[in-house]
């Protein structure tokens, strides 16, 4: 969250420094003491890199003619170019860039014009598999013949529905059926009749009963009373027993007969239908089978159809449950359950558009289902039932043999789609499961489709962050995505790339349909992208932060009644950005205006400085000062940093407190011990604080500390520092410096208040236009270090030093102070150890004696 | 009671359902019930225990065969079991397809000879009686048909089916022979015709050409401006009962509604042909 850095003292009114002018010598703790010469702010043309209007060289940006893609981007393009020409299946690109680049729109512009030279892919089409119905059958197809089968289905069903029950109704088929029906039925109603005739003439009955047949001795057509055979004969009785018993066994092998003949009688009905059929089911799928006579796999589908077709035709003769009672027509076949096995579900078509090509598809949400696509099913009757109809296809069928873009972060973020995606690519193919069942939590039967090849130049966009976590987590991610291109936050500035910029800006006006921008307007928006990028050598090519500027002043330029959007309109726009989000910085100027959060500007004092730190919140930074103290006693060398110790410093901030450590005793302890305790503190500071950009500043304080001189407290310090006491380059050196020049400003500015900063940063300077104005006014100013002593003789006003031949620093420099109280420290600890020593001698000899010490 | 009850503009009358096996035809049973639905009357389901059964299986050797080949012993209380437990099956079969065209129902099981069971019932509520044979008509059985119009009364007209009986809906088809029975046939075809939602086909049947001649003019006269009715000459010489029976049969009717002792249906002839080629119910008037 915060960089931080520097604390002055009290300055002198001798240190009053003129912005633009060497920083004069100053006298800080008497007589004797050399001042420091020599330092010069920066100019004020290293504050801020303007551009020049004129020499845009247009008026207004209709004058333009509108970039096409990006601008600077050619090692990315160039990737991208690479990536798509690779065929190989594991040469798939990840485009990583920040966040509103542009590089979706890019990349999308690029491959599009890559689609025509593309052969358009294959269609694909699901269609039942007649013998194991819950593996559905993947057909390829030319381009744009799905369809031409789909509704040739659709032709031969409807046909059928027509043709086939008027066949069956017909003469020629009614009469076939009633002489096999008569043939066996005659056969055996003759069996019956003359078994029947045989009984009546051996007067025995035939009776029907519930469940069959019975016998019985009948006279003048009635069954004769039992009691009325009982007075019979005994011989007469047992010969019409007999004569029953030989009738019945007859009328028994007449019935057992009965299941044998009927299955010979269904056997022959079967072919005799199977031969009608026939007729009807070639004449209907003869034109779809000659359509497609070059499609081996279509006609082997349509043998297999026909087949089915022949075995079950009886679904053509029983009328739909469905069929509408008011206008007599029969239900769309499409949609009528008996039909739906010979239908055709289309998963990919590119036939129908005028000039049909690859596709190109941006898949916005990549959940599994929309990547890989989904079973559907329907509720019927309770349960869920599917059937091949309700394969939907997903992204990845949809751009089968095109490209296909996917946010990286979308896919990541939804269940199962990443891993669906990496099989796909690694196994080449499309295989439509369900993620219940590739989890075992559902064991209903489903479909098992065939899977369908996958042929497709996948492209994920994210940022860089992304990028490295996959490449480090996730080894099948260099595997499959083997290409990166890499879109850069920013371009060099240079005359021919501010040209590049304005025609970018001509091409959003274009594109969004905005108010042209005249030269000095595009001007500011340049100078705002040197600010975006945090270095006056770059240009931001955020396209979409850019657009977002241009369209808020489009806005302003209509509010103000213009034609034309100014330069007023642009910096309005900035402001009016900047004010809807600052009020938190709102509220931390505020709690120091209040001296509620103690920060001095003016005078000096030992030990204190001001520090800078920067706050990110969301879109929007800001730098805010913060004092930091330093204390020193005797010790036995040890830097005491209080934010570690509670816990608040981060490791890069306890990494440059330790720095500073080694300085010191690189510096003034060569020779003896270091016997130095410090303590180190950000005052007020309730939140972490982390980064090294404050190890300078809490250097400057150690050496205040230690040499007794007060730093000018009108300062505020950034920067690292190494062990050899150079000052190193830091971030956010723009809100850094114009955080401090709020406070100052808030408070009034004396014209001695100003920032150290790094020498390495001053490349980096973009200052607001107000700062620049101050400095130019001689208000405040802004100061570029290489080094430690460069910097402490800025904030004391007084020489550093440097090492004579007789090993001693400077006499009255800074560097000498700080020596002499470091050898100070370790001559009073010397002698301190030797009393010590001394008394835990005497002690433990009088210990000895067993005598009390003195 | 087709004729009378549609000659008198009764609306109504009683069919009598006399089922007489424990295997009895569904399109017999739904003519039955369309029958009932367009004259509004209701239904008597009459199933008959034919006494000869107790008396078969009092013999010792008496067995029955099954529709499987298989046999037993039969004894009284078997077939009194059978009986009785195939009578409720039935009845309860009757009752869902009334309760379902709204049509009311009285159900009897009787213990009787079946002949003389029907006699009854027909005397007991007639004449406007209809009596509906539950069981399928063999082609050999036609004397049974003349047998019931002989020593049965009480009723006008007879419903029977043939083994190929597959449905009650399409064209009414009356076969009208004598300008006489035009009038009543026609009404009860055209009711019927608005149950079924079928159409009305009069056919017109002669010995021969000048009768077909005569009876035509008749028939035109009689219906006037009915359009809608569609008129088929037939003649008699144009083939035997069974070409008649092909005609008709092409014609894919619902109901054929004819005179009993007429060409068609003589009182003493044989009707294997067209009971062996009839899809539909066949409705005899007296």
């Amino acid at each position: 969250m915060a960089f931080w850095k520097s604390q002055p003292s009290k300055p002198d009114k001798a240190d009053k420094t003129e912005p633009g002018k060497p920083a004069p010598a100053t006298v800080a703790n008497g007589a004797g003491t050399p001042s420091a010469e020599g330092h010069t702010p920066l100019a004020i043309a290293e504050l801020r890199r303007a551009v020049d209007p004129d020499a845009l060289g247009f008026k207004t940006t209709s004058e333009l003619e509108p970039a096409r893609g990006l601008i600077g981007q050619d090692r990315a393009l160039k990737a991208i170019q690479f990536g798509a020409n690779m065929a190989s299946h594991d040469f798939n690109i990840f485009v990583l860039g920040p966040a509103a680049s542009g590089k979706t729109t890019a990349v999308h512009q690029h491959l599009e014009r890559k689609l025509k030279d593309l052969p358009i892919p294959p269609d694909w089409v699901y269609v039942n598999n007649f013998e194991t119905p819950n593996r559905p059958r993947a057909l390829k197809l030319p381009p744009g013949r799905a369809r031409a089968l789909v509704k040739g289905m659709i032709g031969a069903i409807d046909e059928l529905r027509n043709t086939l029950p008027a066949m069956f109704e017909g003469e020629d088929y009614q009469a076939r059926r009633r002489a096999i029906e008569e043939e066996f039925r005659s056969g055996q109603e003759q069996a019956f009749e003359a078994l029947n005739a045989k009984a009546n003439s051996q007067n025995i009955t035939i009776l029907r009963t519930p469940n069959g047949f019975a016998m019985a001795p009948m006279h003048e057509g009635k069954i004769v009373k039992p009691e009325v055979f009982n007075t019979l004969p005994e011989a007469m009785r047992k010969q019409i027993e007999q004569r029953i018993e030989a009738l019945q066994k007859e009328l028994a092998e007449i019935i057992e007969k009965l299941p044998k003949t009927d299955k010979q009688r269904r056997a022959k009905l079967s072919e005799l239908n199977e031969e009608i059929a026939a007729l009807g089911v070639h004449e209907a799928l003869d034109d779809l089978a000659a359509a497609f006579a070059d499609q081996q796999d279509v006609l082997t589908y349509l043998d297999a159809v026909g087949r089915d077709l022949i075995r079950n035709v009886g679904l053509f003769l029983v009328p739909a449950g469905e069929d509408n009672e008011i206008v007599k027509q029969p239900a769309d076949t499409a949609r009528d359950a008996r039909f739906r096995r010979y239908m055709v579900n289309s998963m990919v078509s590119h036939g129908g558009d005028d000039a049909p090509m690859a596709p190109l598809v941006e898949e916005l949400n990549p959940t599994y289902g929309n990547l890989i696509g989904r079973i559907e099913h329907i509720a019927q009757m309770g349960a869920l039932v599917t059937d091949f109809l309700l394969i939907k296809p997903g992204t990845l069928h949809k751009a089968n043999g095109g490209y296909l873009m996917i946010d990286a972060r979308k896919l990541l973020m939804s269940p199962f789609a990443w891993e669906a995606l990496k099989r796909s690519i690694k196994a080449r193919e499309i295989r439509i499961e369900q993620p219940s069942e590739m989890s075992g939590l559902m064991s209903t039967q489903s479909l098992d489709p065939e899977p369908i090849p996958f042929e497709t130049k996948v492209v994920l966009l994210g940022d860089r962050e992304l990028y490295y976590l996959l490449a480090a987590a996730d080894p099948d991610f260099s595997r499959f995505f083997k290409v990166q291109a890499d879109f850069d936050d920013s371009i060099a500035r240079s005359a021919e790339n501010d040209q590049a910029y304005a025609r970018l800006i001509a091409s959003i006006v274009v594109e969004h349909k905005l108010k042209p921008l005249d030269a000095p307007a595009v001007a500011r928006i340049i100078e705002e992208g040197a600010r975006l990028a945090s270095d006056r050598e770059k240009l931001s090519i955020e396209i979409g932060r850019i657009a977002d500027l241009v369209r808020e002043a489009d806005y302003w330029a209509a509010q103000a009644g213009r034609s034309t959007t100014t330069r007023a309109d642009v910096a309005q726009a900035i402001n009016e950005a900047t004010q809807r989000s600052d009020r938190l910085r709102d509220r931390a100027q505020e709690t120091i205006e209040r001296q509620i959060v103690l920060v001095d500007t003016t005078g000096t004092k030992v030990g204190q400085i001001n520090g800078l730190a920067v706050l990110q919140l969301g879109d929007f930074a800001f730098g805010r000062p913060s004092r930091i103290t330093a204390r020193v006693r005797m010790g036995s060398g040890r830097v005491t940093d209080i934010e570690r110790e509670a816990n608040l410093g981060g490791a890069l901030h306890t990494k440059g407190v330790m720095i500073l450590w080694g300085f010191l005793a690189g510096r003034y302890a060569l020779d003896v011990p270091l016997a130095l305790a410090a303590t180190l503190v950000f005052e007020q500071s309730y939140g972490g604080v982390d980064g090294d950009s404050a190890s300078s500043t809490e250097l400057y304080a150690l050496l205040s500390a230690l040499s007794e001189v007060p730093i000018k407290q009108s300062f505020a310090v950034t920067g690292s520092v190494n062990q050899w006491g150079e000052v190193q380059a830091i971030g956010g050196v723009n809100e850094k410096i114009e955080g401090f020049y709020d406070v100052c400003k808030a408070r009034g500015l004396t014209g001695e208040q100003g920032v150290l900063i790094p020498k390495a940063n001053v490349q980096h300077l973009m200052l607001r236009e107000d700062v620049v104005e101050a400095v130019k006014a001689g208000k405040f100013a802004v100061h570029a270090v290489e080094t430690i002593d460069q910097g402490i003789e800025i904030l004391t006003g007084i020489k550093a030093g440097t090492r004579g031949d007789d090993g001693h620093f400077e006499a009255g420099s800074i560097n000498r102070k700080v020596e002499e109280k470091l050898r100070d420290f370790a001559e009073r600890g010397r002698a301190f150890a030797r009393r010590s020593e001394s008394e835990s001698g005497d002690s433990a000899s009088g210990s000895s004696n067993g005598k009390p010490s003195s | 009671m087709i004729m009378h009850v549609a000659e008198a503009g009764e609306q109504r009358g009683r069919v009598v359902l006399h089922i007489t096996s424990g295997h009895p035809n569904n399109v017999a049973i739904e003519a039955a019930v369309r029958i009932a639905q367009a004259f509004h009357s209701e239904i008597e389901s009459l199933f008959v225990e034919d006494m000869q059964l107790y008396d078969m299986a009092s013999y010792p050797f008496a067995r029955e065969i099954s529709l499987r080949g298989t046999n037993r012993a039969l004894s009284r209380e078997d077939i009194e079991r059978d009986l009785r437990l195939t009578g409720r099956a039935l009845c309860r079969r009757v009752e869902r397809l009334a309760h379902a065209a709204n049509v009311p129902l009285r159900s009897r099981i009787v213990r009787d000879d079946p002949v003389q069971a029907l006699a009854k019932a027909c005397a007991e509520d007639g004449p406007w009686n209809v009596v509906a044979l539950a069981d399928v008509l063999a082609p050999g059985q036609g004397v049974r048909v003349c047998d019931l119009f002989a020593n049965v009364g009480g009723y006008t007209g007879l419903m029977l089916v043939g083994p190929k009986a597959r449905r009650t809906r399409g064209p009414i088809i009356a076969v009208v022979e004598s300008a006489d029975h035009l009038q009543p046939m026609l009404r009860a075809a055209e009711r019927m015709a608005g149950v079924t939602n079928g159409e009305v086909m009069v056919m017109l049947l002669a010995d021969g050409p000048s009768g077909g001649q005569h009876l035509e003019e008749q028939v035109r006269l009689a219906l006037g401006d009915q359009t809608k009715i569609q008129l088929l000459r037939c003649q008699i010489d144009q083939g035997a009962p069974a070409a008649l029976a092909e005609i008709i049969r092409r014609l894919h009717g619902g109901f054929l509604i004819a005179h009993f002792g007429g060409i068609l249906v003589p009182a003493h002839g044989d009707l294997r042909d067209l009971v062996s080629a009839l899809e539909c119910p066949l409705f005899l008037m007296r």
